[in-house]
């Protein structure tokens, strides 16, 4: 098991926005977690990113309690989140982006060929290297924040509501890149609103619903479910 | 006589531009308003006094001790005080400095007294001319283009390293800082020391062109706050811009009505700058 989270409570303050959650993804796996606006997905990832500390419960990732670790642990640990929003570094250049992405690596003196990598799997990064992310496309910034999270060489990376706001042939192209990824390795855990299109491109899925795990199984009959298919799918 | 003030404006405007950097650099990443500046400055020109007076130091080489010394002063007191109120709103660690500033001048006080003092070196008075015109000082030359190594140094650290990028970032955006692996609150340790330090190399130079006391803090402070002001946030060239804008109009000011007003002018020309640009000379640039 690559990351297993057992019994999670989380809360702003006195506000509890997360209830015993359990959620496990396996080595090699894409796992989507899906759910309505303020369910909790975003809640979840910045406690699993340590970001925000949970009332209880536990998260193991390669058996080893990161629970309490702070962030920059968790991140050289391998666990990398291409945030919600992209949260690009606006004063910066698209290639300082990509080297804060490898900010925790000890061989990050020499990141040439790493970059070269990002930049083979994202050639429009690479034309506009030179370019302030603020000036980018959303599709440009998305690719960036995706890269970002490349560069800090992850073992499962994170990704939280990529297609949001992007047109479906970007999206298209941006999950051809995350198969890929998952492809050459990296476990996955994808966030989305578009049910269907994270259902679609992954193993195995849960639905978070109001802070709980509402259903959870493998992706396709998750598709075939009769409750899902009305609430999620509009079917 | 002209071209004789501009040149002091701008000899000056450099020193109030190494004033205004530290200041810059903790208000555009911390969001904290540091009143203790000027203090720091003045802790600089003593740390260059005291070494001249007991050790004969020359003040051009305890410029690296009290850079060293204020900017570890800088880093412990951001992680072992004002690290525990960085949450809170801009106006509590703008009292917290305030206490700061206070406890260092009346420490500062009671240690070594009120008096004023000197760094008398035997090149003080050295100077040359340029034509027939213009005389300048020899050891103000010598400060300017300090004042110009050490800027470069620090745009270095904060474009060209690795530190500079996390200090960079932390700024820009503290969440996105922490998920690619920032130690913010060490970032913020070493960027309170990096402005701390380059008050303290402010005070050394000052400390070798005029008389310093404890008390010299709060208007060095208020200097500085002008400087950023004019010159604008979020821009590392603000400060310099701002500096140069300040001495030469100080120069000048102080040449047409007299040194008693040079206090006057500073404010003058803040209070326009914030109505004519509000965002400072440079404002709204990066
Ligand atoms: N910083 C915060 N302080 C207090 N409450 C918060 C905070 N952030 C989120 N919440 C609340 O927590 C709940 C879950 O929010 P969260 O952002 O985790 O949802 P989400 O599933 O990611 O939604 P979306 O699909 O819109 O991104 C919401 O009710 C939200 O109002
Ligand atoms: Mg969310």
């Amino acid at each position: 098991m690559l990351l297993d989270i057992k019994e999670l409570n989380v809360g702003y303050g006195d506000i509890q926005v997360l209830w015993d959650i359990n959620l496990q993804v396996k080595e090699g796996q894409v796992v989507a977690l899906v759910g309505a606006n303020g369910a909790g997905k975003s809640t979840l990832l910045k406690t699993i990113s340590g970001l925000l500390k949970p009332y209880n419960g536990s998260i193991i990732f390669q058996g080893e309690d990161i629970t309490s670790m702070p962030s920059k642990e968790i991140v050289a640990k391998g666990i990398i989140q291409v945030p919600e929003g992209r949260r690009l570094f606006p004063g910066m250049t698209v290639e300082e982006n990509l080297m804060m992405g490898a900010f925790r690596r000890k061989e990050s003196k020499n990141i040439k060929p790493e970059l070269a990598k990002v930049y083979k799997i994202f050639p429009r990064l690479k034309e506009r290297r030179q370019q302030k992310t603020g000036s980018l496309s959303g599709g440009e910034q998305q690719m960036c924040a995706f890269a970002r999270g490349l560069m800090g060489n992850p073992k499962l990376i994170i990704i939280d509501e990529m297609s949001l706001g992007l047109a479906p042939l970007i999206v298209d192209d941006l999950i051809d890149n995350v198969k890929e990824i998952n492809r050459q390795g990296t476990s996955v855990l994808l966030v989305e609103q578009d049910v269907q299109l994270a259902l679609d491109n992954s193993h195995y899925g849960y639905v978070l619903s109001t802070g709980k795990v509402q259903m959870q199984g493998n992706s396709l009959e998750l598709l075939r479910n009769q409750e899902i298919k009305e609430i999620y799918l509009g079917l | 006589m002209l071209l004789q003030i501009l040149v002091n404006g701008i000899l000056m405007g450099g020193l109030y531009a190494l004033m205004a950097i530290g200041m810059s650099l903790i208000w555009g990443v911390m969001n904290i308003i540091n009143i203790a500046h000027g203090s720091f400055i003045m802790l600089g020109a003593f740390t260059t006094y005291w070494l001249f007076a007991i050790l004969g130091m020359d003040p051009f080489v305890s410029l690296a001790f009290s850079i060293a010394l204020l900017f570890a002063l800088g880093y412990g007191v951001q992680r072992y005080l004002i690290n525990y109120v960085i949450r809170a709103s801009a106006f509590i660690t703008l009292i917290l400095a305030f206490g700061i500033e206070i406890f260092i001048n009346n420490a500062a006080l009671v240690s070594w007294t009120a008096d004023i003092r000197k760094v008398q070196v035997a090149y003080g008075a050295a100077n040359f001319s340029l034509g027939n015109y213009v005389t300048i000082p020899t050891i103000r030359v010598v400060a300017f283009l300090l004042v110009i190594v050490i800027s470069i140094a620090f745009f270095y650290i904060l474009n060209r390293t690795n530190l500079g990028r996390s200090i960079r970032a932390t700024s820009q955006d503290l969440d996105a800082a922490r998920l690619v692996g920032v130690d913010v609150a060490k970032t913020y340790a070493i960027t309170f020391g990096l402005g701390v330090g380059a008050a303290g190399a402010a005070g050394t130079l000052w400390s070798i062109l005029f008389p310093i006391s404890p008390i010299m803090g709060g208007e060095l402070t208020l200097k500085s706050f002008v400087v950023v002001i004019i010159g604008g946030l979020g821009s590392m060239l603000g400060p310099i811009i701002g500096g140069l804008a300040l001495g030469i109009t100080e120069a000048f000011g102080t040449n047409w009505f007299g040194s008693t007003y040079g206090n006057l002018i500073s404010f003058t020309i803040l209070v326009l700058v914030l109505i004519i640009r509000p965002k400072g000379i440079l404002g709204g640039a990066d």
